[in-house]
Order: structure tokens, then sequence, then C-alpha cells
């Protein structure tokens, strides 16, 4: 989704950021939303003081998290004695070595660069906004931010572990790990950033800081 | 001067993204068909050889008695991106004219939202494949079905970025008046 833009319309005015039609713009109550009449999208949220600052610590916790949720193993595999731990990165490494490269390298983006990037972009523009700075290429940083979204795809993963070790119970042992806590609690960490983060708020508020 | 703010005109890099979007569905539901017939792994536990294909793995769950996994399984991995593909060349197949136009955004923005979900069969495999690395005992390996499906993956999630919701309502000529924006207040 294109951040909106509006240089040519007059002032009381807004665009649909999907649809492009002028909307009327308002000041907004608290947890109100102007909505398009005509295609439905939302338009412009009230912001909320302390959204901002919300975002900065649940992405800078999901920093932390990431690097967790990639350095402890998920799970263990035991069949009649025979134990296999695994790391997301051991998954990559084997469908690597097996011969399918391409899908490992899909399995690298979403599960571990995707998300790290976008947790990194999210920090990066809302420290700006709680610095009350205009920290470089921010307005790149911004347009990354929604870019990565859709391949940021780690509550997927759990639901992923979350098969596997149905499917795993049937043929032998399985025990859960720490790293399956941390990938939780990343997801829950994503999930809730994704509701929070309003990159119109930061576009707002670092525009008018120049 | 009223229309230029009312409607933003078709510039040649969106007939260009709808034209790649077009040529990504296509191949979706080309590579659908190759992603479901062959084998996505094949599960070696104690001597037996199992090749799983996606629905495969799911008739395996069910039996098992898993309903609500099973479930899970067969509308992330077969459900939605088929639904997705079906969907987008809805919209395609519609491009440009004033009709259902709002269901049609209503459409791109829960293709959005679910189009992800079907990455959870790959991050199975991914899983299966790293922990199934104990010899005879149980070895899982994948196969070529992974490739299709994950190419199948690819193509929808860069055909639903790419075709963006402002294609909706752009109308092939000025006479489609129906469906002529009008500012709202």
């Amino acid at each position: 989704m294109p951040l909106p833009s509006q240089p040519d319309l007059p002032s009381g005015w807004i665009r649909c950021p999907e649809c492009e039609i002028p909307c009327r713009d308002r000041d907004l109550p608290k947890r109100s939303e102007i909505r398009c009449k005509r295609c439905g999208a939302r338009v412009k949220r009230a912001s909320q003081a302390t959204a901002i600052q919300t975002s900065c610590a649940l992405a800078t916790a999901g920093l932390i998290l990431v690097v967790l949720a990639n350095i402890e193993p998920i799970l263990t595999f035991d069949v009649s004695g025979n134990t296999q731990t695994n790391h997301i990165v051991t998954g990559v490494i084997d469908l690597t070595r097996q011969g399918y490269g391409p899908v490992a390298f899909l399995v690298l983006f979403s599960a571990i660069i995707a998300p790290a990037l976008h947790l990194l972009a999210i920090w990066y523009v809302s420290a700006a906004c709680c610095a009350h700075a205009q920290w470089p290429a921010w307005n790149t940083v911004l347009v990354w931010t929604e870019r990565l979204a859709p391949w940021s795809l780690v509550p997927i993963y759990a639901v992923g572990i979350l098969v596997s070790v149905v499917k795993l119970d049937m043929l032998g042992e399985v025990e859960w790990q720490r790293g399956a806590l941390w990938i939780l609690a990343l997801s829950a960490c994503t999930l809730t950033l994704s509701q929070k983060f309003d990159p119109s708020a930061v576009e707002e508020l670092l525009g008018q800081t120049a | 001067m009223k229309t230029a703010v009312m409607s933003t005109p078709r510039t040649n890099r969106d007939a260009q993204a709808v034209q790649t979007v077009a040529a990504l569905v296509a191949s979706g539901l080309i590579l659908y068909i190759p992603a479901n017939v062959y084998p996505v792994m094949t599960m070696t536990v104690t001597g037996d050889v199992e090749p799983l294909t996606v629905l495969g793995g799911v008739h395996e769950l069910w039996d098992s008695g898993l309903y609500p996994v099973a479930g899970i399984v067969f509308l992330a991995s077969i459900v939605v991106p088929f639904c997705k593909l079906a969907s987008l060349s809805w919209l395609l197949f519609l491009h440009g004219k004033p009709t259902f136009q709002r269901q049609r955004a209503a459409t791109l923005r829960v293709l959005r939202a679910i189009g992800s979900w079907s990455m959870v069969d790959l991050f199975l495999l991914s899983i299966l494949a790293a922990v199934g690395q104990l010899g005879i005992l149980a070895s899982i390996q994948a196969e070529p079905g992974a490739f299709f499906f994950a190419a199948v993956l690819v193509c929808s999630l860069f055909a639903a970025d790419l075709y963006q919701p402002r294609f909706i309502w752009q109308i092939d000529s000025p006479s489609a008046a129906p469906g002529r924006p009008r500012i709202h207040a």
C-alpha cells in the first residue's frame, strides 16, 4: 500500500490510500477512524499519543527476540534413542543440501531475513520519531516497512512448528525446546506491531519536524 | 481541473504492472497442477518409503484423527492458494470495468491478509527435513513438488502485491459513467 501523498489537494481533504479519491479530512476523537465512502478502506485513524512509543518498544523487544529465536533450538525429535535438534537455520541448510536451494532461500528470507529487516525498519523510523529527529533516509526506510510486511512470516512459522510437532509425534517422541517459546513471543510481538504501527502517523510527525 | 483531482490518471507503468500480474497469475495457475500432483516430500520411517503429496499429507493427518490440524493444513496449502489465484483472475477479468468495484476492493484486502498462510507447508517441510535426518530410523527428504509449490506461492504473493487497489478504480473509457468517481464528503 503506497503512502498517501496529497500535494494537489486543498486543505481539509485527504486522499484515500487505496482508491485515491479525495475524502473529507477532520480531527478524529479517540479510537475512531475515517473510512473511504467509495471503497471502504481506512483513510485515517486517530493517532494515539503513545502508539509510536509502543511501536518503538515492541520493535526493540522484537529485535532481541529475533536473535534468541535463531540461536536457541526449537524442538528435539527422538526415535528410539536417536535424537535430533533443530533451529530455524538448520531447516534451510538441510533443504539446500538436498538440492532445494530456491525453496531453502524462500524459507530463509521469510522466516529470518525479512522479519529481522522489517523490525529493524520499524525500529529505525519509530526511534527517529521518539528522538524528534529526521534520521537519514527515514523516508526510504518507511516505504520498506510496508514492502517487507507481507514477507515477514514468523507467526506462520509458529503454526508450521505446531503442525510439524503433530506430524512428528506420530513417528517418534518430540520435546519442545526454549526456541519455540521465543518464536511464539516473536509472533505475538510482530502481530501486535502490525496493529499498532501506523506509517502515516510517522510520516506526519517526521514531516513536521522539518 | 476537477477531474484531475478526482481520479488519478492511469500511467504506462500501471498498464505494465497489470500485465505482469496477469503473467504471474497464469504461471501460478499452471504450476498449481504439478504442485499438487507431485509429492512434496518422502518420509522413510523404519524402512517404509512413503512419498507424500500436499493432499496426501492432509489425508494422513485426517486419518490419524487430528481433524483440526488437518483442516488448517488443507485450508492453508490447498484452498488458500487456489482461492488466491482464482480471485486474482476475477480481479483481472473485471479490470477496467466499473462493476463490483467495492467487492473487488474488499477481495483484494482479504487476499493480502490471508495470502501468506500457504507458507505453512514450506515451513513444515523445512522443519521436518531438519529433524528427519536419523538414517534408516526416520528420514525425510524434499521432493520436486516442493519446487512447484514454492513457485506457486511466490507467483501469487508477488501478484497480490503488484496489483494495486487503485487499479480497481481506473475505468477504461470515460463513457463508463456509472462508476465514475464522485467526491464523497
